[in-house]
């Protein structure tokens, strides 16, 4: 990897790259029906990379990334993707097995599993995620942010 | 999974008794103002033996939503540098009366650098320590950590931790303020270590579990300096590597997490001469993964 912070089309080479390798993250796939799971895969001062198992109603809620560039790799199940629209429908996709998308820092997703098979994806982020912001809305339509750890997005309570 | 805080200090009893009937220092002595703690390279400072009430601090435990208190020798005393037969029954006193509290406390071990051996490290640990305790200073060049050599390759056999923790200031002006051996030989010794650890430590120890006090006097953070000057900047992303949080705050936790990861961090407080860091502004999850996710992986996980 070049010794740099990685752009959207080299972070969505590395996790394609890696989801055609099962053998370096296999035996970390776990899926709790309570929580998605997590196992960081590698972690330089450029790129961080996690497995994340997903199952029924897992859902992400709306959130950016601060600084960081992401691409998502699905290898098993289908996750959907959905990007905040104000006053009307998100605008929503879904990544099936052997598909992958990415985002930049200043994009406003969602991302929650589809249902049925459990879902295994493969996500990179450059810089390392650090901080993030957590959006909700009002009742009567106030958006707000709120920043939160990383750890916020990636590590679940109990 | 239990609350850890992997950073205290408490006296037991008879310690103290062992302490205050010392000659030299490190000692205690009664004066007219109550005890008063004498170091060679500090100043006398007033010792308030409530501090290390076992009662008092199980509350105090309690009320930091702690579940789990692991204690380590006051490595700045400098009782592990004493001639053996003036360190061991201290630390002997230190390790039974750790044990003896029980729950929520456990000792972290500590040996006579003297007579540093394996055989040491099984005694420790089958006594009940929680991993071992060494002063940075034992680490800071490639002679000290080939003489403590054996001892880390037996605690990584054992698949259990080492702590390590300022030492003793060398000896300077009394008139100096008490922070100013915490702010200046204490960090330079953990960044000395962590540097030490980073170039020889790691590649003669690839799984030895390390755990630093003070986020290793925030070391990590001169990576991109260590780079620069072709040192072993890789070395920030050490999985076998876990920094305590005790005496920084939401900046520096912060930074860290940035540079290391929040895989990385565990909550140490060392209590009583600080306090917990508030780090409510970071999140939950932070808290969660500092207090338990963390050291459960650290203490807990099975091999």
């Amino acid at each position: 990897m070049p010794n740099r912070d990685l752009d959207q089309g080299e972070l969505e080479q590395l996790v394609q790259d890696l989801a055609a390798q099962p053998e370096r993250w296999r035996h970390l796939v776990q899926h709790r029906p309570d929580e998605r799971t997590y196992a960081e895969l590698h972690r330089d001062e450029h790129v961080a990379i996690w497995l994340i198992c997903w199952m029924d109603d897992h859902d992400t809620g709306y959130h950016d990334h601060d600084l960081s560039a992401g691409a998502v790799a699905v290898t098993a199940g289908a996750v959907r993707e959905e990007r905040l629209v104000l006053g009307g429908a998100p605008a929503a996709r879904t990544a099936n097995a052997g598909e992958a998308f990415t985002f930049g820092p200043a994009d406003i997703h969602r991302v929650s599993h589809v249902g049925g098979e459990p879902a295994v994806t493969i996500h990179a982020y450059s810089p390392p995620l650090w901080r993030m912001g957590q959006y909700s809305i009002s009742p009567s339509g106030v958006l707000r942010r709120r920043a939160v750890s990383y750890a916020d997005e990636l590590r679940p309570l109990d | 999974m239990p609350a850890t805080d992997v950073h205290q200090h408490l006296w037991p009893e008879p310690l103290l008794a062992l302490l205050a009937a010392r000659d030299e220092t490190p000692r205690l002595r009664r004066g007219g103002d109550g005890w008063r703690l004498e170091l060679a390279g500090e100043a006398a400072a007033a010792f308030d033996t409530r501090a290390h009430d076992p009662a008092a601090r199980a509350d105090v435990a309690a009320g930091d939503g702690i579940d789990r208190v692991l204690v380590a020798p006051s490595s700045p005393l400098g009782i592990e540098s004493l001639p053996v037969a003036e360190a061991q029954p201290l630390l002997d006193a230190f390790h039974a009366g750790v044990l003896e509290l029980g729950g929520p406390f456990m000792p972290w071990g500590s040996l006579a650098l003297a007579a540093a051996e394996p055989a040491a490290v099984d005694a420790l640990l089958d006594l009940g320590a929680a991993g071992l305790c060494l002063p940075g200073a034992a680490l800071t060049s490639p002679a000290r950590l080939d003489a403590i050599g054996p001892v880390l390759e037996r605690l990584a056999q054992r698949r259990a931790p080492l702590f390590v923790h300022p030492g003793p200031a060398p000896a300077g002006d009394s008139a100096l303020p008490a922070w100013w051996p915490p702010m200046t030989s204490y960090v330079a010794e953990m960044q000395a270590a962590w540097l030490a650890w980073a170039e020889w430590g790691r590649p003669a120890h690839p799984t030895l579990k390390v755990v630093w006090a003070m986020l290793a006097g925030c070391a990590p953070l001169q990576a991109e300096r260590l780079a620069a000057r072709g040192g072993p900047a890789g070395a920030v992303h050490d999985a076998h590597a876990w920094f305590d949080v005790s005496s920084y705050g939401p900046h520096a936790v912060d930074a860290m997490l940035r540079v290391v990861g929040v895989d990385r961090l565990v909550l140490g407080s060392d209590r009583p001469i600080a306090d917990p860091p508030a780090l409510a502004s970071l999140g939950p999850a932070v808290r969660h993964a500092v207090s338990k996710a963390n050291p459960a992986r650290l203490f807990d996980a099975q091999p």
